[in-house]
């Protein structure tokens, strides 16, 4: 366009062709005399600098702009925090999450006894000599002894109130709900959640005949009555205090909390019971059930008792045509028909018994079946026989991780008559609440504990006082100390998975929805292990389960995907094609000018040095 | 430990010393021996996958069913099942016989006859959803009957028929499945939790080499035929027109037709079951990251249904009666704590989520770029500042003549 222009002399046209042509003078013919050609003319005016600058800046432009592109370019990773998750790893590993947790012995007496400082050692070396079993952490021991009205007690920074005189053990005789409502009240009433939780065995001496007997309350308090030496009593103490408290009457080696299989809580933290009511045949009879009223609101303490460590939802149904799939054979020695435990795992007719059917539950939650069976005519009714040849008493079966099911023989079956078909009954509310205990039981056992206590405990008769929240709060506590510690720990090995799949794909796109997961499942994980080490369990479970849903929602996130992240060559391939061609134009066309600006300057330099010369 | 018998009694330190190494040693094996318990095995789930389409890869879809009838009549019920079908030759113009698949051509089972639940069906069948179901990572408006709930104590039965070639796996004509991106979704789950065992089985061209790159714990995989082997349909149906089933298939559901749900023949006897003479290729199989023997492995560990059972013996009595004893006070005081720690927890979360917030504030840029607030003026400011540039390089030049 400068050319066109015109503005400079017409010798510009030539000179710049004579430009060209030095700049191609690569010597093909150096035959060509410089005599050939008349010297160019020279140049009198000074080269103009408009080509150079508009390619220049051209050039310079796309230089400029290259940081902008790769920037806008980039891969957008949300970066995350893996100090902080490493930093969380040694912290567990090094102090696993452990529960300091209290024990106060009461002695109740009528007599002189040993101090209470030397029952308080006694009591310390008779549980440091039994193995723990699952227990871990610091345990601390106290001691109190009534007599006469008066109290006195180890010297312990943490020892929990204990109203003297309130209880005496007279009171024991009254009855053992009476009793253990008495003792609640006498240790403060349970109040105060963010401390240490401490179980309190009593030991009432009394003159009964009857011998030992030991009784575990609701909340955490147990007792032994009876009349054994101090000896004894301090290590039935202790005995009481690791097999209950500690352990939850689980044996070693025994299958039950703490194994996998018995934390049937999904990964975000929620739950769904499904109860459901199966009428195998309706034209022999259909049974129907009022669940809504009743059921739910037995259930609800329950709810809200498991409520740290699991959200609970409730839901029921009533179906119909639902045989089951193994066999039973009948045996008129028993009037019925009988099961046996090894057809048992074949019972559940998946085909059949379409029971998944929850609309509450989400994608990553776990949904347990609780199935009440009603048996057809033809097979009713029906038992099941234990391998020792005894009928069960609740026809009831778990499986873990499933479920529950008890098989209900409906009240006119053993008559043998057969009722006009398809006649609709509802069951009767005592049949329901004695259903629902069952399912209690299996609730419990689902979770590892046992379904009910057996009379039988150690040596000695021991009797377990029921809850209306379905676990006692002892149980309770177990349960969350438990899965605190195991949510705790997958929620760790969740977040360094993570980290390691998202280090190991270095181009895959991280968004910051994934970042904000990360961090507050950290943030609720430091939380949990904390009020672990407090020994709050249940603020702990709770921050330990939310700390888990986190991690999960943020590895099982959609987006990420190892197949559609672009890899180096793919950025290669979108931008070459422009972009090559053109910056290699521009470059040229830069050096070519400014090649030419060069000879020009030359030019008019030689020309300014003939003028000096001459005039 | 046996210690040779000496002619003299061994030296004083040396035997202190031995003494002292052997607690150690004991301790030592325990202190290993303590690995955390494995998961029991309680429940099974399959995956059946027929990566064709087109009426002519009718047997794919003849296999696939076939084994999803055998697995199912082993036990395994529809909610732990994942069929993915192309699903076009029940109703395809072309069928003989409508809204009917055989496997064999003395048509004695209709394999589309009833109770034919397929989770992934047409065009669902894509590598990214078979990737999907495996890893889990589902959006969150999938239902549960399209995901694979299974957990660690599951053991799953993954089946693959279709066209495959060497470390491939041809997905609907469209896409392919590679080896390494089976082997990562596979070491994806394994780190999860997501399965006890894995029976990975290809029915294709060169099968083995879908498997070559795994290397997670707990995997057992057969192949129909090995690298550079093709692998071939059985017979060919002349009423239907097409070849209506595979060798290796053909000869998997002979071997589960003599079983029931109660039989206990193992894994060994299944892969020995397979003649190469018969099948025209070798069943290759993987067992080097498996634990077990094979012949103690019943073949109802992978194709048939097992339900752990434990029995209820006690109910919780008195669970009903126990509520009226319950002082009120003490729940009013465990609500309240409850409340209170909820409120507090909630409090947290929420200036922790203003923190986050603040971070991610959006200035004028990002706002216009990203969220495409006021792009319109954008657009004009831009349009005009061009023209003025316009204008201005043309007045330039316009100087220069």
């Amino acid at each position: 366009m400068a050319e066109i222009a015109g503005d400079e002399t017409p010798p510009l046209p030539s000179s710049s062709g004579a430009g060209e042509s030095s700049l191609y003078s690569s010597p093909p013919s150096p035959t060509a005399p410089a005599g050939d050609q008349p010297p160019p003319p020279p140049r009198t005016t000074k080269p103009g600098t408009k080509r150079l600058v508009l390619t220049a800046s051209v050039f310079l432009s796309f230089l400029v702009g290259l940081p902008f592109l790769l920037k806008s370019t980039e891969i957008h990773r949300s970066p995350l925090p893996s100090d902080a998750i490493a930093d969380l790893s040694r912290r567990l590993h090094s102090h696993p999450p452990s529960f300091p947790r209290g024990l106060h012995a009461v002695f109740l007496r009528s007599g002189p006894g040993s101090p209470a400082s030397s029952l308080a050692d006694q009591l310390e070396r008779a549980i440091s000599t039994q193995p723990h079993g699952l227990a871990a952490g610091n345990i601390s021991v106290s001691v109190t002894v009534q007599s006469d009205g008066s109290c006195s007690s180890s010297s312990s920074a943490a020892a929990p109130p204990w109203r003297c005189g309130s209880v005496t053990a007279a009171d024991s005789v009254r009855g053992d709900e009476v009793f253990d409502e008495l003792l609640h009240s006498a240790l403060g009433g349970g109040g105060g959640g963010d401390r240490m939780k401490v179980y309190t065995v009593v030991f009432v001496e009394s003159d009964d005949e009857k011998g030992t007997a030991v009784v575990i309350g609701k909340h955490r308090q147990a007792w032994v009555v009876g009349k054994v030496d101090e000896a004894e009593a301090v290590s039935l103490v202790g005995k009481v205090f690791i097999k209950y408290f500690l352990n939850g009457g689980v044996e070693e080696g025994e299958a039950g909390i703490g194994k996998g299989e018995f934390m049937p809580v999904g990964s975000d933290g929620n739950v769904v019971l499904s109860f459901s009511l199966l009428n195998a045949d309706p034209n022999d009879w259909v049974y129907d059930w009022d669940f809504e009223n009743i059921g739910e609101r037995m259930l609800n303490p329950v709810v809200e008792a498991l409520r740290p460590i699991a959200d609970i939802n409730v839901e029921s149904q009533v179906l119909y045509h639902t045989p089951k799939s193994s066999f039973s054979h009948s045996d008129d020695k028993l009037g019925g028909n009988v099961l046996s435990m090894g057809d048992i795992p074949f019972f559940v007719n998946s085909n059949e018994w379409h029971l998944d059917t929850s609309l509450s539950a989400t994608g990553r939650s776990k949904v347990l079946q609780f199935v009440v069976y009603v048996p057809s005519a033809r097979e009713c009714p029906l038992y099941l026989q234990l391998p020792d040849g005894e009928l069960s008493k609740t026809n009831a079966f778990i499986s873990p991780m499933w479920g529950g099911v008890v098989i209900w023989n409906p009240p006119g079956c053993s008559l043998g008559s057969k009722k006009t078909s398809g006649t609709q009954t509802k069951m009767s509310s005592q049949e329901l609440m004695e259903t629902l205990e069952i399912f209690i039981g299996q609730l419990r056992q689902l979770f590892g504990l046992k379904a009910n206590y057996h009379a039988q405990g150690m040596d000695v008769t021991t009797k377990f006082l029921v809850s209306e929240k379905g676990f006692a709060q002892w149980e309770l506590d177990l349960l969350y100390r438990h899965h605190a510690c195991s949510n705790l720990l997958s929620c760790l090995a969740t977040l360094e998975s993570l980290s390691s799949l998202v280090q190991s794909l270095p181009r895959m796109i991280v968004m910051d929805e994934i970042g904000r997961q990360v961090e507050l499942s950290l943030e609720a994980a430091s939380l949990a292990q904390r009020n672990a080490s407090l020994g709050i369990s249940d603020s702990s479970a709770v921050s330990a389960t939310r700390a888990r849903a986190l991690a999960e929602d943020a590895f099982f996130h959609p987006s990420i995907s190892s197949i559609s992240y672009a890899s180096v060559e793919h950025y290669f391939a979108i931008y070459m094609p422009f972009f090559a061609p053109v910056t290699l134009h521009v470059l040229l066309a830069a050096i070519k000018e400014l090649k030419r600006y060069k000879v020009e300057r030359g030019k008019y330099s030689a020309f300014l040095a003939s003028q000096a010369t001459t005039s | 430990m046996a210690f040779a018998r000496r002619e003299h009694a061994p030296s004083r330190p040396a035997v202190l010393f031995l003494l002292s190494i052997l607690p150690l040693l004991v301790l030592f094996t325990f202190s290993s021996a303590a690995a955390p318990p494995a998961a029991l095995h309680n429940n099974n789930w399959a995956v059946l996958v027929c990566t064709s389409r087109f009426w002519f890869n009718y047997r794919h879809m003849a296999n696939t069913l076939s084994l999803y009838r055998t697995v199912k009549r082993l036990g395994i019920p529809d909610e732990r099942i994942i069929l993915m079908l192309a699903d076009d030759m029940a109703c395809n113009p072309r069928n003989n016989y409508p809204a009917q698949v055989f496997n064999n051509e003395n048509h004695q089972l209709n394999l589309y006859g009833d109770n034919v639940e397929v989770d992934y069906r047409g065009y669902e069948v894509t590598v990214e959803n078979f990737l999907r179901v495996l890893t889990g990572r589902h959006e969150s408006s999938v239902p549960r009957s399209k995901r694979l709930l299974s957990d660690e104590g599951s053991h799953i039965l993954l089946y693959m028929t279709g066209h495959g070639g060497d470390e491939f796996l041809k997905f609907q004509d469209n896409e392919e499945l590679q080896s390494h991106d089976l082997a990562d979704a596979v070491k994806q789950m394994k780190e999860k939790h997501r399965f006890k065992e894995l029976l990975i089985m290809v029915d294709t061209c060169q099968a083995a080499t879908l498997f070559s790159q795994l290397q997670s714990p707990g995997v057992l995989a057969i192949g129909s035929s090995k690298k550079g082997e093709n692998s071939y349909s059985h017979h060919l149906d002349s009423d239907i027109g097409v070849s209506v089933v595979d060798r290796f298939t053909f000869h998997t559901l002979a071997f589960f037709e003599k079983l029931n749900m109660y039989s206990n023949a193992s894994l060994n006897s299944l892969f020995n079951s397979y003649d190469p003479s018969m099948l025209l290729s070798t069943a290759y199989y993987r067992m080097d990251l498996y634990e077990r023997a094979l012949n103690e492995v019943p073949v109802t560990n992978f194709f048939g249904s097992v339900m752990k059972t434990i029995h209820t013996d006690l109910a919780y009595t008195g669970f009903l009666a126990a509520r009226e004893v319950e002082t009120p006070l003490s729940m009013r005081n465990n609500i309240l704590e409850g409340a209170m720690l909820q409120n507090e927890a909630s409090a947290r979360r929420s200036n922790i989520e203003k923190m986050k917030e603040a971070q991610l504030r959006s200035d004028g840029w990002t706002e216009v770029l990203l969220e495409g607030k006021n792009s319109d003026t954008v657009v004009m400011y831009g349009l005009g500042t061009m023209g003025v540039l316009l204008a201005i390089s043309t007045w330039l030049s316009m100087k220069a003549l």
